[in-house]
């Protein structure tokens, strides 16, 4: 480049480097378009798209909403229970798809209490495929605390196992972003969704617990654990939580054993000493009457639970577990 | 007029712009191609948490920190191996370890958790966990200890000078700022003696030797006192935002327990304005002024739905009774205290 060509250029240079100009301007429009991402960061899991979890729930019958059965053998009440809603076959047809979702909270042994009985859940896993017929058993919980290790030392991965059940740990892709509708706490936030995607029916199995912030700790309070992302932040409005929670799984069935519950405490325990013999164990259709009959177990009123009048108040079942006129029995 | 001057002049010949033209293109090119880089990277490694927001990837995986690695304080008792790696936890993510119980510890001063596995070398049977709550000092570690007191358990003789005792399945005791839970796979007694054994060595460690034991505690009067009913609440005593370091004690007097209370404050006004305060509580949420013989008492003893509730003041000390059944039994305990807490003196209301 002389001295001459920088002194002076021409008409048709000057509109060359002008035109250069402008599609650099515009190619960095262009890109910065492309790269743009108006959402930001989300609460982990699936920011693209936002899903609901299907509806479990099967249709209710007079007298078979809820039953409840005296007894201290858990494998016979569990049976008496469901045999007085109608039977498994009620539940789960031939060939269907089964996601079980017991407490696996915590990596303690099964006799704390502070988790499901795993004898309990391989029965009703035996329960879905010697008597119903399904096509496959999947049980799942997102504990946060070391999955595998809870689900190991609870006794639960061996139970279910040896029932022919297949356990599906939580991993970052099984998880999706929900909104519950008209829900203040459950917004564009992950759920451990891959399993229920594929799922025809959902039974949730858990035990009645003390629970230092909510309580108590039963079948609502056991969605919890479907929840991924920083879900403690939940503790702050623990029955609103628990509500929205109830709003938004519509289980096919939900267990509540009350055969050994954990009176103090609660959600950890720690002794045996926690735990009182109740011999009850509760079987419904309806979450929130399952609920409201397992608080008179820990000694408590409904009244003393506010998740449950708000879980009454969405629509979701009702507290007055007596009006359903419970089916029950009495095992010696 | 040449034929130049028919030509646009953008950049008329001037030497030194010419030559600069191009250093400074680079030198800018060159720092957008730095701040670019640098997003890259840091995009890369974006800490999103500092957004209040996790991604399940990084809640999902138990991380034990290194730091555990190089805590000298729990070991494995003999005849006994590491189940799991040692694993410590912070106020932050206290929640993954104990879920729901988690505010117990982070409303009162909680620092540290470190917990360790350990299984019997030839019944994998037998495993226990060690927690050790770092609690930051004695009365924030006694306060957690006395609220998850097991009403039934043993005092154990290991515990003397300490605060703690035993279940069928585990060992608890405050240790100086720590905070220990001890939880047994079964009831055994291998796992008991290991539970001892690993107690003892915690003890041999001075780090909080200095500090094991809570004057306050002696003043309650010992008599009809039910042992190891004593709790300390930091703060919202009785659901009341407004009552904190609160030490209360179980008491039979009568058929029913008695719930005393007290609390020590910097002086008697500030004491009268916290007892004032709860009275005015008890009122706004649907209490009635009870009659009583004492004059004394008047006006500081309520009825709350069936239950007697009762606070009144003596020198710097906060003193009442809560959820007594027999309001006889607990006017006479409240004055018990009172005078202990006087000094022998009859208490001033």
């Amino acid at each position: 480049m002389n001295e001459q060509e920088n002194k002076n250029i021409g008409r048709r240079e000057f509109f060359a480097r002008t035109a250069k100009a402008a599609i650099s301007i515009g190619a960095a429009g262009v890109a910065a378009r492309l790269f743009y991402d108006a959402k930001g960061p989300q609460r982990g899991g699936k920011a693209e798209k936002l899903v609901t979890l299907p509806d479990f729930s099967v249709p209710q019958e007079a007298g078979r909403t809820i039953s409840v059965v005296k007894g201290s053998d858990r494998i016979k009440s569990i049976n008496k229970a469901i045999e007085l809603l109608g039977g498994i076959k009620r539940f789960v047809k031939s060939g269907e798809i089964v996601v079980i979702k017991p407490n696996v909270a915590f990596a303690t042994p099964a006799m704390l209490g502070a988790t499901t009985n795993p004898e309990l859940v391989a029965e009703v896993v035996r329960l879905c495929y010697k008597e119903a017929g399904a096509k496959e058993v999947f049980v799942i919980d997102n504990p946060i605390n070391d999955p595998a290790s809870c689900f190991m030392l609870s006794g639960i991965e061996k139970a279910v196992t040896a029932a022919g059940a297949k356990v599906i740990m939580p991993t970052p892709s099984l998880f999706a972003n929900t909104t519950v509708k008209d829900a203040t706490l459950i917004k564009d936030w992950p759920v451990f969704f891959g399993p229920l995607e594929k799922a025809d029916k959902l039974i949730g199995i858990a035990p009645v617990k003390h629970h230092h912030r909510s309580g108590a700790s039963m079948t609502m309070k056991n969605w919890y654990g479907l929840l991924g992302g920083r879900r403690n932040t939940f503790h702050q409005d623990i029955n609103g939580i628990i509500a929205e929670l109830a709003v938004m799984v519509k289980p096919t069935l939900v267990i509540l054993d009350g055969t050994m519950v954990m009176m103090t405490n609660g959600p950890t325990g720690g002794s045996i000493s926690d735990l009182k013999r109740a011999d009850t164990m509760i079987a419904s259709c309806d979450m929130v009457a399952a609920d409201s009959c397992g608080c008179e177990l820990l000694g408590k009123k409904v009244s003393d639970l506010p998740y449950l009048a708000k879980a009454q108040g969405c629509g979701i079942g009702t507290t007055n577990w007596q009006s359903l006129n419970p089916a029950t029995a009495s095992l010696s | 007029m040449n034929q130049n001057n028919t030509q646009f002049s953008i950049g008329s010949g001037r030497r030194t712009q010419n030559r600069l033209e191009p250093v400074i293109s680079i030198s800018i090119i060159a720092i957008l191609l730095a701040i670019a880089a640098t997003l890259f990277v840091r995009q890369a490694d974006t800490d999103i948490s500092r957004f209040g927001i996790t991604a399940p990837s990084l809640q999902l995986t138990q991380k034990p920190a290194s730091e555990a690695e190089n805590n000298p304080v729990i070991q494995a008792p003999a005849g006994f191996d590491k189940l799991s790696e040692a694993e410590v936890y912070t106020a932050e993510n206290l929640y993954e370890k104990i879920d729901g119980k988690a505010p117990l510890y982070t409303e009162a001063g909680f620092l540290k958790l470190y917990c360790q596995r350990f299984v019997n070398k030839t019944d994998a049977n037998l495993w226990m966990e060690v927690f050790l709550y770092d609690m930051g000092n004695l009365r924030n570690a006694f306060s957690v200890y006395s609220m998850q007191r097991r009403p039934d358990a043993k005092t154990l003789s290991a515990f003397v000078q300490m605060y703690g005792y035993g279940t069928s399945n585990g060992l608890y005791f405050v240790y100086g700022r720590y905070y220990i839970e001890m939880i047994g796979s079964a009831e055994s007694d291998q796992l008991v003696m290991a539970m001892l054994e690993t107690a003892a060595n915690i003890q041999k460690n001075p780090i909080a030797a200095s500090d094991l034991k809570i004057e306050e505690l002696d003043l309650f009067q010992s008599e009809n006192l039910i042992p190891d009913s004593m709790k300390l609440y930091l703060k919202n005593a009785f659901g009341f935002e407004g009552l904190s370091d609160v030490f209360t004690a179980q008491y039979k007097i009568g058929s029913q327990p008695i719930t005393v209370f007290f609390s020590k404050r910097p002086n008697a006004q500030d004491a009268e304005a916290m007892a004032a305060s709860y009275r005015k509580f008890l009122a706004e949420n649907g209490a009635t002024v009870k009659q009583t013989t004492s004059e004394s008492l008047k006006n500081k003893v309520f009825d709350f739905y069936g239950a007697t509730e009762m606070i009144f003041t003596t020198g710097k000390f906060v003193v009442g009774v809560h959820e007594a059944e027999n309001q006889d039994a607990a006017e006479k305990a409240a004055m018990i205290l009172a005078v202990k807490l006087s000094g022998g003196n009859k208490a001033k209301q």
